[in-house]
């Protein structure tokens, strides 16, 4: 009795989660021009149109109906893709070297590092976003691509960071004693012995730092120009204009596409923890 | 340590260190310097020291201590309030999942668990963008409810209070899961019939055993959402009305529409204030209990 109200709590509760997704994914096929939430028939218009295959709701811009631009939207995929790949391969190099350097050194400021690591990520995100603004405007440096990729690393940095040091816990430093032993020099160790064992813990803190960059929303709206702007910056700016029908199909794009690169991760992860 | 090991060491620390001391520290040492300078007449700032920035946080307007209005406490109120309220209400919700699906075999709970962590991954914007369509006064929900004959008339839901916790409710809810999961998981069962046997009631087994044993992930889980939620603007700009304005809609404004940066910076001060003491609260109380465990 208690057990199956339990169970209707939690289908309740995953009901919550999904809904507002499938949502979105419906009214993308909605072909009703002028108010998307009225079902006026299945459509794949807004889709052909984010793809560049003809034009958007033909019958609807013969009405005079505004559409959103294509090129525009296709831009700030491309900035986001961008900053995301810059991010990705930054914070690895600079999380991984810091959790290297945590691991393997005994050194007195390691309790300031230890703990100014969480610093990025238990920080409102809106803190670090204005801080970055006043710094960039203060030494003159124009808010673009640049800014969003320099800005981003400080706090990807740290989410790399832990996610390798998860995995570094988990190695036998005896291998790379054996290693120097052997007469290895310490470069030969890290690229024969220490980077492959690591490799699951940087893929796994790459993929995330790519994740969260793509996704990030609060602290890049203040450290993007106009000219530099990023996908989840358009949709928000979208959004405060008034919606139009094909952001659902972008919207559905960016789900199926985000979730597919998490199930990517949590199954590597999965394996990982396995084997 | 021998020379070629501190070479090493600052190889690897010396990158990083220099650049998260430029563009993590120095940004945030400026915000605490710009919350102490002159605004500038058309939104520069003058290199002056200013302390009615923080005055007219507290209620004084700009260097006449003469009208006492503390409309900005009001709206950090109102922040706080809303922040309290979603770590609430997630711990609320997520408490009973986070048992079902301890409960369940182990193959199911990798599911379940990969189930709640799949939606976090979702764009933020796009997961609050789906409580626009449902909310709309000709959305979603008012259709079903009109449908079905519940309501004669669609109801205001959008750009309401309601609104808002909903949306931050839904935003946070995989942040409280997750840490309270872990707790939930590995408490001892054997405990927990301990306790039933010695005669204790449920709720007395759930108020003396259960809960004080899962208050880390409590704790976790609530400083993990409250953090996040105080300085939120993006959800009450989305799904919230004007009356709604949070603290983080003000400090927005003051960087991008009225360009007072001074006041802005001495805004996120007072949150970055309030987030580091309730991190020692929630801190000390995890300790204490920590220790009564």
């Amino acid at each position: 009795m208690k057990r199956s109200f339990l169970t209707l709590f939690a289908l309740g509760f995953f009901a919550f989660l999904y809904v507002p997704l499938f949502v979105i994914i419906g009214y993308s096929f909605n072909a009703n021009p002028v108010n998307m939430l009225i079902w006026d028939g299945f459509t794949l218009d807004w889709y052909r149109g984010l793809l560049g295959l003809g034009t958007p709701g033909l019958d609807a811009q013969n009405r005079g109906i505004y559409i959103e631009s294509t090129p525009q939207l296709l831009a700030a995929l491309k900035t986001s893709l961008i900053v995301a790949c810059s991010t990705t391969v930054i914070s690895t190099i600079f999380g991984t070297s810091l959790a290297l350097a945590l691991a393997r050194f005994q050194f007195r400021a390691k309790p300031l590092y230890t703990g100014g690591l969480m610093l990025p990520i238990m920080m409102p995100d809106i803190v670090l976003g204005i801080g970055l603004l006043i710094f960039f405007s203060t030494i003159g440096l124009r808010l673009s691509i640049l800014t969003i990729v320099l800005g981003q690393c400080t706090f990807l940095t740290s989410y790399v960071c832990i996610t390798v040091q998860a995995r570094l816990a988990g190695l036998d430093p005896a291998l790379e004693e054996a290693s120097a032993d052997l007469g290895a020099n310490a470069w030969t160790t890290f690229r024969k012995v220490t980077l492959p064992q690591l490799a699951p813990g940087l893929v796994g803190g790459a993929l995330l730092a790519f994740i969260i960059s793509m996704d990030d929303l609060v602290i890049t709206y203040f450290i993007s120009g106009t000219g530099s702007q990023t996908l989840p910056i358009y949709i928000f700016g979208m959004i405060r204009r008034g919606v139009k029908p094909e952001i659902n199909a972008i919207a559905t794009l960016i789900i199926l596409a985000s979730m597919l690169v998490a199930a990517l991760g949590l199954w590597l992860r999965a394996r990982q923890d396995r084997s | 340590m021998t020379h070629r090991d501190r070479l090493h060491l600052w190889g690897l620390l010396g990158p990083v260190t220099l650049f998260l001391g430029v563009f993590f520290l120095i940004p945030l040492l400026t915000i605490a310097l710009y919350s102490i300078l002159t605004p500038g007449l058309y939104g520069g700032v003058e290199w002056a020291f200013y302390h009615w920035n923080y005055g007219r946080i507290f209620g004084w307007a700009d260097g006449i201590d003469e009208v006492f209005e503390p409309v900005y406490l009001q709206i950090l109120a109102r922040s706080l309030g809303l922040a309290l309220t979603t770590v609430l209400l997630c711990l609320a919700i997520c408490y009973p999942v986070a048992f079902w699906v301890a409960w369940l075999p182990q193959r199911w709970r990798m599911l379940f668990l990969f189930l709640i962590a799949l939606p976090f991954f979702a764009s933020l914007i796009v997961r609050l963008y789906a409580w626009l369509l449902i909310l709309k006064p000709s959305g979603l929900l008012n259709t079903v409810l009109l449908a079905t004959g519940l309501i004669s008339e669609p109801l205001d839901l959008l750009y309401t209070p309601s609104a808002v916790v909903l949306g931050m409710v839904y935003i946070f809810l995989p942040f409280m899961f997750l840490p309270l999961f872990a707790a939930i998981d590995t408490l001892d069962a054997a405990l927990i019939e301990a306790s039933a046997d010695l005669g204790a009631k449920p709720w007395q087994t759930f108020l003396k055993v259960i809960f004080p044993m899962t208050l880390p992930g409590v704790v976790a889980g609530s400083v993990i959402v409250f953090i996040p939620a105080v300085g939120n603007f993006i959800v009450p700009d989305i799904l919230g009305g004007a009356k709604g304005l949070m603290t983080g809609n003000l400090i927005e404004q003051q960087f991008l529409s009225s360009r007072n940066w001074p006041f802005g910076s001495a805004l996120a001060m007072v949150v970055m204030a309030v987030v580091l003491g309730a991190l020692t609260i929630f801190a000390t109380r995890a300790k204490k209990a920590g220790g009564a465990a």
